[in-house]
């Protein structure tokens, strides 16, 4: 295989001193033809093969650690700004965040009597599970070059428990999952790539569908929902569960708009995430789901 | 004959793919230009016995893992499009710069245009059409990287 990267002058074809006016055109045409062949095996057959994926997976460190480097500088110059910010602007900022504070503590309280509420039922079911999912905190320290798509790099990896397939919150509901681990990284798939599709429930009425991304940031869309259905703008999606791999009862996204072309049998529906996703770089990998405990890896 | 200085090659074929990783805010992703490709580009027009399709096939990896993309998307259409430098070197040398602007954007949209047919082939979301804004950018970029990088070739003595 020593051919396919060795320079030609090394055949012995153009061992002289002079430079060589053409190329030995067979040699290259051999060799676009091999490497153009081993592209697409590795594309079409052997993409999910363990070492191929091992490969992608041992570069997300080494990926995250150099736009860490280059990333570097801009980040400095923020922490410059932020370290200018005047003396009231952070008083503002304090006074706003305690009230904050305050508001969702006393919906905490309301949230730990019905926790025990909940716990007393499930333990009058004979149910043993814990109420709680446990959460592990990452942030998000880049986002793929690809334009096409909505991949992000986070600072958590294998070693603080990050599995493939986790779900990922932002500070107001689901943003997406965990698509590739390394040791001390890994890379989420959020809810709006179109790759990604995930079972939501509407809110209000338990009505159960698919809610696809677009491709959009700001959008998801639910097809094949008959015209007749009982669903409307402002309806909140949340996750239904079904499909093993989300825990039921996140919020995902608000109903923005609901489209019936007068005749059609299906509406489109559209929906705006819950979290912003272009917005905020803390985000939680829900590790273990208490929902799930005992069932099958999805 | 003997290399020459080839470090300064992959050290800009290096440069330039670090400046994929420059952070852009999420819908001017499209824009950024693929300097990447650029470089390649100009060094398989100047030293096509040093620079050919196995080095476009490693920089085609090397996105890959830097975009999070299946392995073996990007380099088909970066090996094809080095192909055809590698046959028309002698010709596209001689083009003015508006002329080589124009081949070079050729060039990307064919490079751009493989990779697409690839992601359909593979279910990857296929890019925007805003990702033609960004091969247009491209375009502009060559006179500039290829300014930049012959002053280093000179400079270094690369051959």
């Amino acid at each position: 295989m020593s051919w396919i990267f060795s320079q030609p002058n090394k055949t012995g074809d153009w061992g002289s001193v002079i430079k060589p006016l053409f190329l030995k055109q067979n040699l290259i045409s051999a060799r676009f033809i091999v490497l153009t062949l081993l592209c697409l095996s590795i594309l079409f057959i052997f993409r999910e093969h363990p070492r191929v994926t091992a490969v992608q997976r041992g570069a997300v460190d080494v990926v995250a650690f150099t736009s860490n480097i280059v990333v570097a500088p801009f980040d400095a110059w923020d922490r410059l700004l932020e370290s200018m910010r005047s003396r009231n602007a952070l008083r503002d900022e304090v006074l706003r965040l305690q009230q904050e504070n305050r508001v969702l503590k006393g919906q905490a309280q309301r949230l730990a009597s019905l926790l025990s509420e909940n716990a007393r039922y499930k333990a009058l079911l004979n149910s043993a599970r814990d109420i709680e999912d446990e959460l592990i905190a990452a942030q998000i320290s880049s986002v793929s070059p690809d334009p096409a798509r909505h991949l992000v790099m986070l600072d958590k990896g294998a070693a603080d428990g990050v599995e493939e397939g986790q779900p990922v919150l932002g500070v107001e509901g689901l943003i997406g999952q965990i698509v590739l681990v390394d040791e001390n990284n890994s890379r989420a798939l959020l809810i709006t790539d179109s790759a990604h599709a995930l079972p939501v429930q509407v809110n209000r009425s338990g009505l159960r569908a698919i809610a696809e991304g677009s491709g959009d940031i700001d959008r998801l869309v639910i097809r094949h929902l008959a015209a007749t259905t009982d669903i409307k703008a402002g309806d909140l999606l949340v996750t239904s569960g079904l499909g093993g791999r989300f825990p039921h009862g996140y919020p995902v996204a608000r109903v923005t708009d609901v489209e019936i072309a007068a005749g059609d049998a299906f509406a489109v529906v559209s929906a705006a995430p819950a979290s912003a996703l272009d917005r905020g770089r803390h985000v939680l990998v829900v590790a273990q789901s208490s929902q799930f405990e005992g069932a099958a890896a999805p | 004959m003997r290399a020459h200085a080839v470090w300064v090659i992959y050290a800009s074929i290096l440069a330039a793919l670090l400046f994929t990783l420059l952070p852009l805010p999420l819908d001017w992703r499209g824009f950024r230009p693929d300097v990447a490709a650029l470089a390649l580009f100009y060094w398989v027009l100047a030293l096509p016995h040093r620079v050919g399709v196995a080095t476009a096939f490693t920089v085609g990896v090397t996105q890959d893992l830097i975009e999070g993309a299946p392995l073996g998307l990007s380099s088909p259409g970066l090996m094809l499009a080095t192909l055809l430098l590698l046959y028309n070197y002698q010709r596209i040398r001689q083009f003015d710069l508006l002329q080589q602007s124009l081949a070079i954007l050729v060039l990307m949209l064919l490079s751009a245009g493989i990779e697409q047919w690839l992601r359909n082939g593979i279910d990857v979301p296929s890019a925007p059409w805003a990702a033609v804004a960004g091969m247009i950018c491209s375009m502009l970029f060559w006179v500039p990287t290829r300014t930049v990088l012959r002053h280093f070739r000179r400079y270094y003595e690369v051959y």
